[in-house]
């Protein structure tokens, strides 16, 4: 198992390197000064060179790239050209709001998909059954962006029940930071009108952004659930007297969860790179709001930055669900071992 | 579009609500705008959003005030000039206080102006070619003295630009010596009227203002603070001003501010600006490059179209220059649609039959120049000229305005220049403005140029009008661009704003913070 471990740890090294030479490679072949743009409209050749060769982009393609990776193993995202900060004090403010908003749309979309594809299998083809398909077909079918923009319509401006975008109002006041995730620095601190505030105005994207997760989760797992509901040990259990319910939740449901699993898994990684959508829509201030504005500007030492912590998660969350196969399914534990 | 079009329907629903936010007995404006600031730091980057906080929170010696931009005294309560225009003089407010409780002294002055040449960012151009760090001299206290290397008539009208820092706390927060510069991205060290109260970048920016504010104020109720929210759809912006959660809105469409006209509550203060458009053509390469083609275009062009596209909030240009600036004159028989003049020159050119394709490039997601392009096509059509319309980033349109052999046949291009002064306008057509996306046209004309040169390094006022009269005429007739419009500048915002104070010379949605009042209660 420690092999095992050790071997999808190294490939997630390998992944990483791959990911960031392609990366870099795009980044850099799009057309784009970002010098002269963020140098500003009037600046003259010379000032353009002077911030060239203080961001090191006088330099080749080459050296930029081992000076770029040697400061990633450093922890140093590089420059932004935007906001001349260093990337990773951005990120580091950005990055917790859409961990919030990704982790609080997954528990939403693993607590509402999960029990309704379960219950879709068990009364299959009755209204609880027609409903769900109708939520998951939606889910899939209706673009985040117009998604948000409804709520936005409806619960936000028509009835008045929830703000329409940003992540506190413009007068509350922020919590000193423990974790910086704010809600949880709220908790801590125990401000609890900020922690109020701030979950009202998590609502809307967090529904938005959980909408589709919802919906897969929802179909992989009354999928998986008709089809272990149909298998011999079920109807053993069945026939030896076991309760509807047991059987269900804990026989069924734990089979049926590991391709789930693999759903929520991979709708981890997605959903961070769904929030670009999302934050726009909301003016949430994360790292997709980051990432919009400095792809805007040419600015693709953020980008990079952002593509690099999104594909982290991402293999990081699949890993997990690798790990997750081993704990629900024994004969996985065995072959790895 | 699609998303204005489903916000735009959301404000069907929306009714009309209170207004500014309050904290304790201050009134807190609130300003929604599209644009980041990702920098206050006064040597490094300018832009209308980083202006207006700079102007907030920094004073420089003079200051453009009102809608004739006259310079008036701020840090300096006076000034002089030598006979030859290469030494000023500039005598301080002996009140003059930072932020801190330091005084702001000339020496202050000296090492922010050498601070910002010597890191050759942000508004360093506009002096660098005729004052070095040494020129400038500390003569007492509270006398500063410039001594340029040559003559630079519009030397005053770019100081405003220039913001005095507080050298005592940038030099303590310097880091591996950056001259404070990542300090002073989200610090200020300035002695304006505003000073920082929250800093969230992405999200909003909150100012206090200074209630014991060397200068005073000019009104009693003048706001107790700012905070300038990013809202980056329009369609939001004019949500939020609609239900009273903003006070004032920038950079609506032209439909949008004359709807939100209509709305109780709100007014849209409207006034001429010094913001050209023009559809600037390539004069190096290309069909372009012959001036008779060029002269074709702008006798076919529609120019009443502008107008109809902004709702008639525009006025056409009659010069080259904007007619706020200083010295401009009404260029006779500037180009207007006349078709018979068009096929006459078409006729001279290389193309008398028209057969070929220009592309017109411009800025994706900006309806209006969407809009002036099928007029474009609509209008060249007439010539046997076909267009072909490309919308792309401004990143990459900046990219393409760089090089003579990228850049496109027209590119739809606004421009604001930086002072009043004439200089700032017809810079953009001489060589050293090649490169810049407002010189994508790399127009070429040695007498211009020598002009241009000489009317900048002349001191009186009475010898570089005619040059400039004469500059006008002369770029007028090479038409390096198709001349279009004057936008006119509005703003939406809730009528208990009061003391609002427009100066052309401002950007596009900047707006001079320290008059503003709030007088609802």
């Amino acid at each position: 198992m420690t092999g095992y471990v050790a071997g999808r740890v190294l490939a997630l090294g390998v992944l990483l390197f791959g990911l960031l030479c392609i990366t870099f490679a795009i980044s850099h072949v799009i057309p784009g000064d970002p010098a002269r743009l963020a140098a500003g409209p009037d600046a003259s050749e010379a000032m353009v060179q002077t911030l060239r060769a203080q961001y090191g982009l006088d330099r080749s393609l080459g050296t930029q790239f081992v000076v770029y990776t040697r400061g990633l193993l450093r922890g140093d995202f590089g420059l932004s050209l935007r906001s001349r900060n260093t990337v990773a004090d951005d990120l580091a403010r950005f990055f917790p709001n859409s961990f919030e908003l990704v982790t609080l749309s997954l528990l939403l979309a693993v607590a509402v998909g999960v029990p309704l594809g379960m219950l879709s299998a068990v009364y299959r083809d009755t209204w609880i059954d027609h409903g769900s398909r109708v939520m998951s077909v939606s889910g899939v079918a209706v673009p985040a962006f117009w998604l948000g923009l409804m709520l936005q319509l409806v619960i936000a401006l028509h009835l008045g029940w929830l703000p329409l975008g940003g992540r506190l109002n413009l007068t509350t006041e922020l919590p000193p930071p423990i974790t910086h995730l704010l809600l949880l620095d709220a908790v801590l601190r125990g401000q609890w009108a900020t922690l109020g505030d701030g979950l009202r105005h998590a609502v809307l994207p967090v529904v938005t952004l959980s909408f589709p997760a919802l919906a897969s989760i929802l179909r992989v797992n009354r999928a998986e659930m008709l089809e272990t509901l149909h298998q011999d040990y079920i109807l053993n259990a069945r026939a030896q007297g076991l309760g509807g319910l047991r059987v269900v939740a804990k026989l069924a449901l734990r089979n049926a969860m590991i391709p789930t699993l693999t759903m929520i898994g991979l709708r981890y990684g997605w959903m961070l790179g769904g929030t670009l959508l999302v934050e726009s829509v909301f003016d949430w201030p994360g790292i997709g709001l980051y990432a919009v504005n400095s792809a805007l500007s040419s600015d693709f030492v953020p980008v990079m930055g952002v593509t690099l912590v999104i594909g982290f998660n991402f293999m990081l969350a699949n890993l997990l669900v690798d790990l997750g196969y081993a704990w629900l399914d024994p004969r996985l534990r065995r072959t790895a071992a | 579009m699609y998303v204005a079009v489903i916000l735009a329907l959301m404000l069907l629903l929306v009714s009309p609500a209170s207004a500014f936010e309050r904290v304790g007995d201050r009134r807190i404006l609130v300003f929604v705008g599209r644009q980041e600031v990702p920098t206050i730091d006064p040597s490094i980057k300018y832009d209308w959003s980083i202006r207006m906080m700079q102007q907030s929170l920094y004073d420089a010696l003079v200051k453009y005030v009102g809608p004739s931009a006259e310079i008036v005294p701020w840090l300096a309560e006076k000034w002089e000039t030598s006979a030859d225009g290469r030494t000023w003089t500039f005598h301080l407010a002996k009140n003059a206080r930072f932020h801190n409780g330091d005084p702001v002294t000339a020496e202050a002055v000296r090492w922010s102006f050498a601070r910002t040449l010597k890191l050759n960012q942000g508004p360093s151009w506009m002096l660098s070619d005729f004052l070095k760090e040494d020129g400038i001299k500390v003569v007492n206290p509270t006398t500063v003295q410039f001594t340029l290397t040559q003559p630079f008539g519009p030397f005053l009208s770019v100081v405003p630009w220039w913001y005095v820092m507080n050298p005592k706390q940038v030099t303590a927060n310097e880091q591996s010596g950056d001259a404070g510069q990542k300090w002073l991205t989200t610090n200020e060290a300035g002695s304006g009227p505003f000073k920082i109260k929250r800093w969230q970048p992405g999200t909003l920016y909150e100012l206090e203002a200074v209630d014991d504010y060397w200068k005073g104020w000019p009104s009693k109720d003048h706001v107790g603070g700012v905070i300038y929210k990013l809202v980056r759809e329009a369609a939001a912006q004019r949500a939020a001003l609609i239900r009273g959660e903003a006070d004032i809105a920038e950079g609506l469409t032209p439909d949008d501010y004359d709807q939100v006209a209509k709305m109780p509550g709100v007014v849209v203060p409207e006034f001429p600006g010094m913001t050209t458009f023009g559809l600037k053509m390539n004069t190096q390469r290309g069909a372009t490059k012959d001036v008779n083609l060029r002269k074709a275009i702008a006798y076919a062009f529609d120019y009443d179209a502008f107008l109809k596209i902004y709702n008639g909030h525009a006025v056409l240009e009659d010069s080259p220059f904007p007619k706020a600036t200083r010295g401009y004159v009404a260029v006779p028989a500037f180009y207007r649609q006349d078709l018979n003049k068009a096929r006459e020159y078409l006729a001279k050119s290389a193309y008398p039959n028209g057969g070929v394709e220009l592309e017109y490039v411009y800025f994706d997601g900006l309806e209006e120049e969407r809009k002036m392009g099928l007029v474009l096509i609509d209008n060249l059509a007439k010539l046997g000229l076909k267009v072909k319309m490309t919308a792309t980033t401004w990143p990459n349109m900046v990219a393409r305005a760089s090089k003579v052999e990228t850049s496109p046949d027209f590119l739809a291009v606004f421009t604001t220049p930086v002072s009043t002064d004439p200089d700032a306008v017809a810079y953009q057509y001489h060589k050293s403005s090649w490169g810049k996306y407002y010189g994508s046209s790399f127009y070429t004309n040695d007498g211009v140029w020598a002009l241009i040169d000489q009317a900048r390094t002349t001191v009186k006022w009475a010898d570089r009008a005619p040059l400039y009269a004469d500059i006008q005429k002369k770029i007028a007739d090479d038409v390096p661009e198709v001349f279009g419009m004057l936008m006119n500048r509005r703003w939406g915002m809730r009528d208990h704003v009061k003391g609002f104070s427009f100066s052309p010379v401002r950007f596009t949605g900047e707006v001079d913070l320290y008059p503003l009042a709030i007088t609802a209660k």
